[in-house]
């Protein structure tokens, strides 16, 4: 993606908003078709690519703006990077400081689900009274990026935020300290409580009346390591009390929930996620850029863990193998690397 | 303006504190300067800071005030690699002051290499670039495939190039490789790193430091050109990705200043980052016509008793390249040959030297050109 002044025609990689010569608006220019004009094979490990080897290229698009990408397969030159599109594949996308550009790219590598004129609730990761920086919380850019796009498909009215507190703290809290509120009220949508919802009982859990109603659930998890970011946020469509129950009476409850989940909502969840500071195991952020986009949650939150060099998978993780899993978009190994270390 | 006094301390992996390195540098070139601290109005110092973390400091410049018990103007001109010659060319350029003492120091080298690596990546670009894993040498790698490609240029060229430059520095005791020079077919069969880069074609991270005194005061060293120029942090960006236009600009700068043409200059120190970097180099300062820098290290000219040596330092490649110090560096050779005290590594009777620093690659430089009076 590359962004270019109408008047004089410069362009930058950087999504600035005026041109500094012309103080014109500034317009995306999608890069459509990838040449390779050079490719450098890397035996040297560093920390944002610990496996070798692999290859740099400096690749060309159709408006001759060039740059750098990476390859785990070598490639020749003149060759053409192109990229397959798949319905349930999990798409990664590098967000290079453009969410929205990131989000569209993922969605429309899995044929973006989005029908038009939909009912669609939203329900961001809202978890904390905290700054955008703890990366506790969905960030409000990356919830503007996503109303955005949905706006362009179905009106206001038909779009519902939501979000739960298992805890003591409101979500009106968390929604305000992260700035999550003020980016869903320049839409004028004023996130919900879903405690205050109807809850339908199934199969002894009690799962939200909206969301079992909603044509398409938007599932946004803020992604942690060693954590099933994606999966966990789904669990905020169950009561509070079936969640306690089930929390301290079972030992497995995430398996008893995520059944239930595939069950009420079978094909209607699809779950766009926020990687790019990425909370750790100690809290402090690493630096991923990524966003992930799927219709299978928890195959999201495998490759995720695993693109993390994550060593402690968590228990619903280990039964899925990441072979059966369709990418598509950039590869697990051009985008992986050892997130135990602060880079 | 004048250079009243250089100072540099060896080139090693020594775990001295940061502020030591530049301290002993300051040392020297006071005492070369025939000056104590008292005499100095304001100082420019360059630094990035300890890879690990442990030294961090941000506040260098009061730190310096403590150290030299100086009130005096201390400001810090960070530009990574090209540090050493930003800092001296802002030193130039500040008026109102007698004696400017300007010191680049580095204890980058701190821990292990990823660490290192990690945190001299910084100078590029993280996000669009370096997670795409354009790492310095694949950078430059790319570029001199494009180069060769146009030009013709081989890699034994680059070989040429290592090989002298380990050559001199097996003749200067400040060097990391002092009497240890390396064989033609070592520096051709050292490992591959980033295709087709070995490991011979890269410099060598490390830890020192390095000091100049200016000074409006008349003195044996003049500085009779300056020349700074920029340039995008995305290197192919740019328009034309096989040669560097900031080194053309801040080239042309200085030599119009100077008043004197390329073919003038009798001694260089040149930014060896990579061997590549220093044969584009050489036509973008203007020793060589574009595509014909292969030429002049295939032709002798610029070895140690051709008719004018380039890096008789043994350039970053082989002396070392402690990041912000490397440019004061140069010029602390560029003195010190033109006042022919070099003795084993001494080029006969020059009388202009030239120094060009770059920062990342190709991103900010500074050329710089000295005449013996």
């Amino acid at each position: 993606m590359f962004y270019k002044c109408l008047k004089c025609n410069k362009t930058w990689p950087y999504n600035i908003k005026k041109c500094p010569f012309c103080f014109e608006e500034i317009i995306k220019v999608q890069s459509n078709e990838m040449k390779i004009l050079a490719c450098s094979k890397i035996n040297i490990p560093t920390l944002l690519h610990p496996k070798v080897p692999y290859f740099t290229l400096l690749v060309e698009d159709e408006n001759n703006n060039k740059y750098a990408y990476k390859s785990s397969t070598e490639k020749k030159i003149g060759e053409k990077i192109t990229y397959n599109k798949e319905d349930n594949a999990v798409a990664i996308w590098r967000k290079k400081y453009d969410s929205e550009e990131a989000i569209r790219k993922t969605l429309d590598l899995i044929n973006n689900p989005i029908q038009e004129n939909i009912k669609i609730l939203i329900l961001p990761t809202l978890i904390s009274p905290n700054h955008e920086y703890f990366r506790d919380n969905t960030s409000p850019n990356f919830i503007d990026s996503v109303l955005k796009i949905i706006l362009e498909k179905t009106p206001k009215e038909n779009i519902k935020i939501i979000g739960q507190s298992f805890n003591d703290v409101p979500i009106e809290a968390s929604a305000q300290k992260s700035g999550l509120l003020d980016a869903c009220l320049k839409y004028n949508i004023i996130p919900e409580d879903l405690s205050k919802d109807i809850f339908i009982k199934q199969n002894n859990l009690e799962i939200s009346e909206q969301a079992i109603n909603a044509d398409l659930i938007i599932n946004l998890p803020i992604m942690k390591i060693g954590k099933i970011s994606a999966t966990e946020n789904l669990f905020k469509l169950l009561s509070k009390n079936s969640y306690s129950a089930l929390k301290y009476l079972h030992s497995e409850p995430e398996e008893i929930i995520i059944k239930q989940i595939n069950e009420t909502f079978s094909n209607k969840v699809l779950t766009i996620a926020e990687a790019d500071n990425v909370q750790g195991i100690d809290k402090f952020n690493r630096y991923l850029g990524l966003v992930l986009a799927s219709k299978n949650y928890l195959e999201i939150d495998k490759v995720f863990d695993i693109l993390t060099m994550n060593k402690k998978s968590h228990r619903v993780l280990e039964n899925i193998n990441i072979n059966n899993i369709s990418i598509v978009g950039r590869d697990i190994e051009e985008v992986q690397h050892n997130t135990e270390n602060i880079c | 303006m004048y250079i009243k006094g250089v100072g540099m301390t060896k080139f090693d992996y020594s775990q001295r504190a940061w502020w030591d390195f530049a301290y002993e540098a300051a040392i020297e070139a006071l005492e070369d300067a025939k000056m104590n601290i008292s005499q100095i109005e304001a100082i420019v110092f360059t630094g990035m800071s300890s890879a690990a973390g442990g030294e961090h400091q941000t506040h260098k410049v009061s730190f310096l005030s403590d150290l030299f018990k100086t009130n005096v103007p201390i400001i810090e001109t960070p530009s990574v690699c090209g540090g050493g010659g930003v800092a001296f060319w802002t030193a130039l350029h500040l008026s109102g002051f007698k004696n400017i003492l300007v010191i680049g120091s580095e204890k980058l080298v701190d821990n292990q290499s990823d660490i290192v690596v990690d945190w001299i990546l910084s100078a590029a670009e993280r996000v669009i670039e370096q997670t795409e894993a354009m790492i310095f040498p694949a950078q430059n790698a790319l570029i001199w495939q494009k180069y060769a490609e146009k030009y013709g240029a081989t890699m034994d060229d680059l070989s040429l190039i290592a090989f002298k430059n380990h050559s001199n520095a097996a003749l200067n005791p400040k060097a990391y490789f002092y009497k240890r020079p390396l064989d033609l077919e070592k520096i051709k069969n050292s490992p591959v790193v980033a295709s087709p880069f070995r490991l011979m074609d890269c410099s060598l991270s490390i830890n020192g430091g390095a000091a100049v005194i200016v000074s409006t005061e008349e003195s044996d060293i003049k500085v009779v050109g300056s020349g700074f120029a920029t340039d995008y942090l995305l290197t192919f960006g740019r328009d034309d990705i096989t040669h560097f236009k900031a080194t053309k600009i801040a080239a042309k700068q200085a030599f119009e200043e100077a008043k004197i043409k390329p073919q003038n200059i009798n001694v260089a120190e040149i930014h060896d980052a990579f061997t590549s970097v220093e044969l584009i180099s050489y036509e973008d300062i203007g020793f060589a016509e574009e595509g014909k820098g292969n030429e002049l290290i295939r032709s002798g000219k610029i070895d140690l008793k051709g008719s004018m040596p380039i890096n008789p330092s043994g350039g970053l490649k082989a002396k070392g390249h402690p990041i912000s110090a490397t440019g004061l560096a140069q010029i602390y050779e560029i003195v010190n040959q033109l006042r022919g005290k070099c003795k084993e590594r001494q080029v006969t009777n020059p009388k202009y030297g030239l120094t060009q620093n770059i920062g990342g690659a190709g991103g900010s430089v500074t050329v710089h050109i000295f005449e013996k009076i």
